[in-house]
């Protein structure tokens, strides 16, 4: 368990401003004790986004989550270009605050169908000019980052190798960012992004080409097992909160913490949170230094199963108080996202039905 | 092909059974998908500690397994290679 005594995260809502302390404080490189390319540590992960979940908004744990568990990992397992290695020194001294495009308009999870589309340099062409055009939806810190990470196609079809990543300014010319709109998750800076013929020179390719997919399907996996230690705090604090609510809330002359139903209800939710707590410690070590692909997929069905049940208890059980302004039933809303975020529920759970023997093969003593 | 190849390929085909695995074994219809391609591409990297080279970064690659076979030979040492050969 992270040591709750000792707290890590600087002052402050704004992801920007967090990144920066942080790197000030030489924690992001403790986060990476082995460069940023080989892993992180999950552990100190799971404290930072506890606080930062602790502190709120939600938002502001989504931005971090992005930064650290995907985007600077991703960046440097795939930087090749002076250009790309600046950008990645920018984001480890705290200075650049990066964004993950993904998820496309209209293809959503399906990541094969994606239709953003770049056009690469010819081999041995004199201008090395890239061209990238298309809309990427839903997309975290898109309006607070500077550069995006932007999974295309270079080539049609749904074979893993027609996708590459490119490393694009979001101020570069072409580059169109919309705020989301959602009243949720404030301080994540989410939003939709449309590129719109952004010539970008070769440097801004990030990795080699076609291995697009491959390489997210690897960062993906930190991901999910970040998402999910972001739920079990969640579940911890939101259980524990629920509790010491409802010790207090009388009827009848007793509180409603001493009646039976209501004390199983509590005891569930926290036997569900314990038992994602213990597939997490377990997991962790697996996805943080091997990618492990399949693990990462349990944990994440499980953490949006979990998240969402505990969630949905707790805020029935705060009854009306719980649609006060930034109450429970705003997490609850916000919490949908462990369905849905870094892959839907079908779509992980798709990833350990082509693993079944393997999973079940793993749960020996 | 050697073994080396053929056991790293066999659990990526759960429809293969007991077959052999040979040149013109079609590597879709025996259950690769396009995921499980991304984990086979890492596997042979880890197995032969060499990537693919990027010219064979294509769907033609991952069609037969003497495809992909052909595909990783000029990324192996060449000592692994001649040995292959050989044998």
């Amino acid at each position: 368990m992270p040591d709750e005594g000792r707290a890590v995260l600087p002052a402050g809502t704004d992801a920007r401003s967090v990144v920066a302390a942080l790197a000030d404080e030489g924690v992001v490189a403790r986060l990476y004790p082995q460069g940023a390319a080989s892993g992180l540590d999950p552990v100190l992960l799971r404290q930072l986004l506890g606080e930062a979940s602790a502190r709120g908004p939600q938002g502001l744990v989504l931005a971090l989550l992005v930064q650290w568990a995907t985007a600077v990992p991703l960046l440097a397992d795939t930087a090749r270009t002076a250009h790309a290695e600046r950008v990645l020194h920018g984001a480890l001294d705290g200075r650049t605050l990066l964004a993950l495009a993904a998820t496309d308009e209209g293809s959503g999870s399906d990541l094969a169908a994606l239709g953003t589309r770049v056009r690469l340099p010819e081999a041995g062409s004199a201008d090395g000019v890239l061209t990238v055009d298309g809309t990427k939806r839903w997309v975290t810190s898109a309006t607070t980052a500077d550069h995006a990470l932007v999974l295309a196609r270079h080539r049609p079809g749904r074979h893993f190798t027609g996708f590459s990543w490119v490393l694009v300014p979001l101020d570069a010319p072409g580059v169109t960012v919309r705020p989301s709109g959602t009243p949720l998750f404030q301080g994540s800076g989410v939003g939709h992004v449309v590129f719109e013929d952004v010539r970008l020179d070769r440097e801004h390719l990030l990795g080699r080409p076609g291995h697009g997919l491959a390489m997210f399907a690897r960062h993906i996996a930190v991901e999910r097992l970040a998402s999910a230690a972001w739920g079990v705090e969640l579940c911890r604090r939101v259980v524990s909160d629920t509790a010491r609510h409802l010790a207090t809330r009388e009827v009848d002359g007793t509180p409603l913490g001493r009646h039976p139903v209501v004390r199983q209800r509590l005891a569930e939710c926290t036997a569900r949170t314990a038992a994602l707590h213990a597939l997490w410690t377990t997991s962790r070590e697996a996805v943080a230094e091997r990618h492990d692909g399949a693990s990462a997929a349990v944990l994440k069905a499980t953490s949006g199963a979990t998240v969402e049940h505990v969630l949905t208890v707790c805020a029935h059980l705060r009854g009306s108080d719980g649609f006060a302004a930034d109450g429970v039933q705003q997490l609850r809303s916000e919490a949908g996202l462990f369905g849905i975020g870094g892959g839907a529920t079908e779509v992980v759970l798709d990833t350990v039905a082509d693993r079944l023997p393997a999973v079940l093969d793993g749960l020996t003593p | 092909m050697d073994a080396r190849f053929t056991e790293t390929l066999r659990p990526f085909l759960p429809f293969l059974e007991g077959d052999p695995i040979t040149a013109d074994t079609p590597l879709r219809e025996l259950g690769l998908d396009s995921m499980q391609a991304i984990e086979l591409m890492f596997a042979l990297e880890d197995t032969f500690g060499a990537p693919l080279p990027d010219e064979a970064l294509v769907e033609e690659t991952f069609r037969t397994a003497g495809n992909l076979w052909e595909a990783l030979l000029p990324a192996l040492p060449e000592t692994a290679a001649h040995a292959t050969e050989a044998a």
